[in-house]
């Protein structure tokens, strides 16, 4: 649905050209034509046959953990009624596990999808040991049996869980990190791996009392763009971002941008360049970069100053080393007749903006032209059960898309694996939600803004799209990543699963 | 938790990392109480908002994990339940058995010190065990132990000593028997059926029984060769295909060959050694590579096998030990200087472990998680019970002299 109020002019925007070479050689700099982006994609790791993880064709792993887990949880008695009768038919692990549960789950947590019968141990068994089962809708036969029972296991673990019986987890979880490998040739054995680790370190900390996270934000960032080399995602984010921006930059010589979480700042080179070389000149940009130590701040401002001042680019960065959300507007130095714009890509590494509330606040009180945010279709919102089902759902398919194309024993698959995703996991699933400090997180970002009368929609541009297919040009095509426009936004998945959303807002209040 | 431990004077003493001083925590109500069970030290609604991190820079490069373990290690002998509470916390964010090898000693080391200060080491390592036991087949065991043997001489280099030693022990003699108690499932032989095979004179008569020893009737788990608690079928099952594997080399070899498998339930030193078929005329060679530590250090039990091993009147006896002292005190600063040590052992075997595989091994990674499971047996289990006391080689030196 179009929102008025802002407008693309197709026809004289130049487009933002991706490229693969790291940000920071000057030389490099210099939008390849289709012929060099034919040269990039042979040099992408090539898939190797044998090496190549269980290829779930149409995310079966994701849609048997949903069917399972949501048998597990009709189990469960939501109401008070049939408590008896719900007891002598739910699952019986070997030491008992009480099946009162605090919470009630949602029985819209996964869709209205309806089970057959209520899962008894049998049941289990069947399904562990079944290969080929006529009665199985999902066709599950390529699973298998090892990694069923493993994400079986898995499961009666985080409902253990998430009814404190800690003591039937630690267990259970002992289990499964002896039996579970991350460098096995199974993507399901690897994300079992990295689930059970992340739920050993919650029970740890939940015994100690202590929520509160430790980051090596040096191993994160540069896990990060190891990441970046062999998948499109942020990629994505970057480019489709920068296009928007720079379509609400149009005819503006005074701009700013709020970038919420710079990292090392490989987002904004590509934007310089172009901003640097429209029709109507450069204007003076103003950046001001977020992150949590001003060392690394100051050596990213460095370099895009370095990066500015070549391109003949009037340029200012301010380093701010705190979280937005703890931050009040007299920090952001925002002058008169500058055009702000807001970037964020969101992740799971570590909390980058501080509590939502006041992050949304600040944002209303800035008034920007245009917030360009990328979310992971995963919320961050919700129970412990809830959030271990989706970024099950959500992890799998990411290790399944690393999975088609690099090989088992590939060290930089597992260096991404374990410093990035596993990080991901173990913040998500931990004490005191992914914020790590109890606060509970939004459910998802573009559904609040659009729920604020302070902002409006601005939908995606059939540019961005061309951006955004651009980029997955570079990355081998092969039936794997998957690009859909709807809703105004723009979102990237491996098959039928959507892992990222990128989608722009502005402020009613904007200039 | 007390404010006290924050203090600025007292966090330099204990934390040399940190550079500010410590954050006060901010909520109140939290007790103060030594984690005794699993279940919640601190009652969920009353987490702390105290977050350690605050103005916090960590420094992780270097042997980060020595010093926070010992520092733990510490603080359980003193007894001072804030700064252990913290530290565990440290060790639980940064710890990962699929890192480098500071995060891998992190974590199994983790998982032990939480068993022990929740009596649960006998639960645990009996879980792990069993669990590994379920998962090893004779297939997986087996890659395991010649890949190991293929990337490192830590086995190979005490087979090759060994088998050098017996030779010369058994120059001349026609008729052949050598006592096998070893860990290494039988990868010691074939090189010294080919030395035997290749000897100039007639080529003697080879009797070679292996003694398996299991503990409440299932295998000690031995780190070196990454085999876990097996029950005694399983043992049973991997002795038999390695015998018949053994008969096949031997034919091959042309060495006329009798393989006989003891298996053994119970402590090493209660084996009855007459049962051992030891012929008068035979020459007699024991062999014991990384199994005397299993004999429990109580009780001279040691000084009395060793004893026994000489009434055999073998030509040679020959051992192989790791390297370590590895007797861990019960507590207070004896419990602190075993555990030095166990970390300083097994940061030299991850070490070696990490050059010798590829990163991605899960070889090693069934290695590693032997290791983790002797780590739980050291830290966590009663010691009179322990079947991984490793002693340094001047102490069984002075043994065999001894006796």
């Amino acid at each position: 649905m179009m929102k008025g109020g802002f407008e693309v002019v197709h026809a004289t925007l130049d487009m933002i050209q991706p490229h693969r070479e790291p940000i920071w050689d000057f030389a490099s700099v210099g939008f390849p034509t289709t012929s060099v982006a034919a040269a990039a994609v042979s040099s992408i790791p090539r898939q190797n046959l044998e090496n190549r993880c269980i290829n779930l064709e149409r995310n079966e792993l994701s849609d048997w953990v949903e069917q399972v887990t949501k048998k597990l949880i009709d189990d469960l008695p939501a109401q008070n009624t049939d408590t008896d009768d719900h007891h002598s038919r739910t699952l019986q692990a070997p030491a008992d596990i009480p099946m009162l549960c605090e919470d009630s789950f949602p029985p819209s947590l996964l869709g209205d999808f309806r089970p057959r019968k209520t899962v008894t141990s049998s049941d289990f068994d069947e399904l562990q040991w079944s290969n080929v089962n006529g009665g199985n809708d999902r066709g599950l036969s390529r699973l298998d049996e090892q990694g069923l029972s493993l994400i079986t296991l898995l499961l009666e673990c985080a409902v253990a869980i998430s009814i404190d019986n800690l003591g039937e987890a630690h267990r259970m979880l002992l289990e499964l990190t002896q039996m579970a490998s991350p460098y096995a040739l199974s993507c399901a054995e690897r994300v079992v791996a990295y689930f059970a680790k992340a739920m050993s370190s919650r029970v740890i900390n939940s015994w100690l009392g202590i929520c509160s996270p430790l980051i090596n934000y040096k191993t994160v960032h540069c896990a990060f763009q190891a990441f970046n080399n062999v998948s499109p995602f942020i990629k994505f984010a970057h480019f489709t971002s920068n296009q928007a921006i720079l379509e609400a930059f149009h005819r503006r010589d005074r701009v700013h941008i709020i970038d919420l979480d710079i990292m090392q700042g490989l987002q904004w080179p590509a934007l310089f360049h172009i901003l640097a070389t429209r029709m109507e000149g450069p204007p003076h940009v103003t950046m001001t970069g977020m992150g949590s130590s001003m060392e690394l701040l100051t050596e990213t401002g460095k370099q895009l100053s370095n990066f500015a001042k070549r391109l003949g680019m009037s340029f200012e960065f301010h380093p701010i080393a705190k979280k937005f959300g703890e931050i009040d507007i007299t920090m952001v130095r925002l002058r008169r007749g500058e055009t702000l714009a807001i970037h964020w890509l969101q992740h799971s590494l570590y909390d980058a903006t501080g509590p939502d509330w006041t992050t949304m606040r600040l944002m209303e009180q800035l008034g920007p032209r245009i917030i360009t945010l990328v979310e992971q279709d995963l919320s961050h919102g919700g129970s412990f059960l809830d959030r271990f089902v989706g970024s099950l759902h959500y992890y799998s398919t990411m290790f399944d898309s690393l999975g088609a194309y690099l090989a088992a024993d590939d060290p930089n698959r597992h260096h991404i694996e374990h410093c990035l995703l596993y990080r991901e996991i173990n913040n998500i699933l931990a004490i005191g939600g992914p914020a790590r400090s109890g606060e509970d997180k939004m459910k998802q970002w573009r559904s609040e803004l659009a729920a604020r009368n302070s902002f409006v929609q601005v939908p995606m541009s059939s540019n961005s799209m061309a951006q955004a297919q651009l980029i997955l040009n570079m990355f081998p095509p092969a039936h794997g990543y998957r690009l859909v426009q709807g809703d105004g936004t723009l979102r990237l998945g491996w098959k039928d699963t959507s892992l990222f959303t990128a989608s722009a807002w502005t402020s009613h209040i904007s200039r | 938790m007390d404010e006290e431990d924050f203090s600025a004077s007292s966090s330099k003493q204990y934390y040399p990392y940190y550079p500010h001083p410590q954050p006060h925590p901010s909520a109140t109500g939290t007790t103060t109480t030594t984690p005794t069970s699993i279940h919640h030290a601190f009652e969920t609604s009353e987490f702390s908002t105290f977050s350690p991190a605050r103005d916090l820079t960590f420094d992780f490069s270097g042997k980060w994990a020595t010093d926070i373990l010992l520092e733990t290690a510490t603080a359980i002998a003193d007894r001072n339940s804030g700064r252990f509470q913290q530290l565990m916390w440290i060790l639980n964010e940064l710890s990962s058995p699929y890192g480098d090898t500071d995060q891998k000693l992190g974590s199994y080391f983790l998982q032990a010190l939480f068993n022990r200060m929740t009596d649960s080491g006998e639960r645990c390592y009996r879980t792990l065990a069993s669990v590994s036991e379920k998962t090893c087949s004779f297939e997986t065991t087996r890659k395991m132990v010649l890949k190991f043997q293929e990337v490192s001489p830590w086995t190979t280099f005490g087979h090759v000593a060994c088998n050098g030693a017996i030779m010369e022990a058994f120059e001349g003699e026609s008729k052949l028997h050598i006592i096998d108690i070893s860990s290494t499932y039988c990868t010691q032989w074939p090189t010294l059926l080919e030395s035997l095979a290749t000897r100039t004179d007639e080529t003697p008569h080879l009797k070679l029984t292996t003694i398996v020893a299991t503990k409440n009737g299932g295998v000690p788990g031995s780190s070196t060769s990454g085999t876990a608690a097996g029950s005694l079928a399983s043992v049973q099952d991997i002795m038999k295909e390695i015998g018949n594997r053994m008969g096949k080399f031997a034919r091959l070899m042309g060495v006329p060959f009798k393989f006989n498998v003891i298996h053994h339930g119970g402590d090493l030193c209660e084996l009855d050694l007459s049962k051992l078929d030891i012929k008068e005329d035979e020459a007699l060679a024991i062999n014991c590579v990384g199994t005397l530590h299993s004999i429990r250090a109580v009780d001279n039990r040691r000084d009395m096998m060793i004893s026994n091993f000489k009434k055999l009147q073998p030509r040679i006896i020959t051992v192989v030990e790791e390297e370590a002292d590895l007797d861990v005190g019960v507590d207070g600063m004896e419990f602190v200087k075993g555990f030095q040590e166990c970390l300083r052992w097994f940061r030299v075997y991850f070490e070696a472990l990490d050059e010798s595989f590829a990163r991605t091994s899960n070889e090693r990674l069934m290695l590693e998680r032997a290791a983790g499971r002797a780590i739980v047996e050291l830290v966590a289990c009663a010691p009179s019970e322990s079947v991984e006391r490793r002693e340094p080689a001047n102490r069984w030196s002075r043994r065999f002299h001894g006796s």
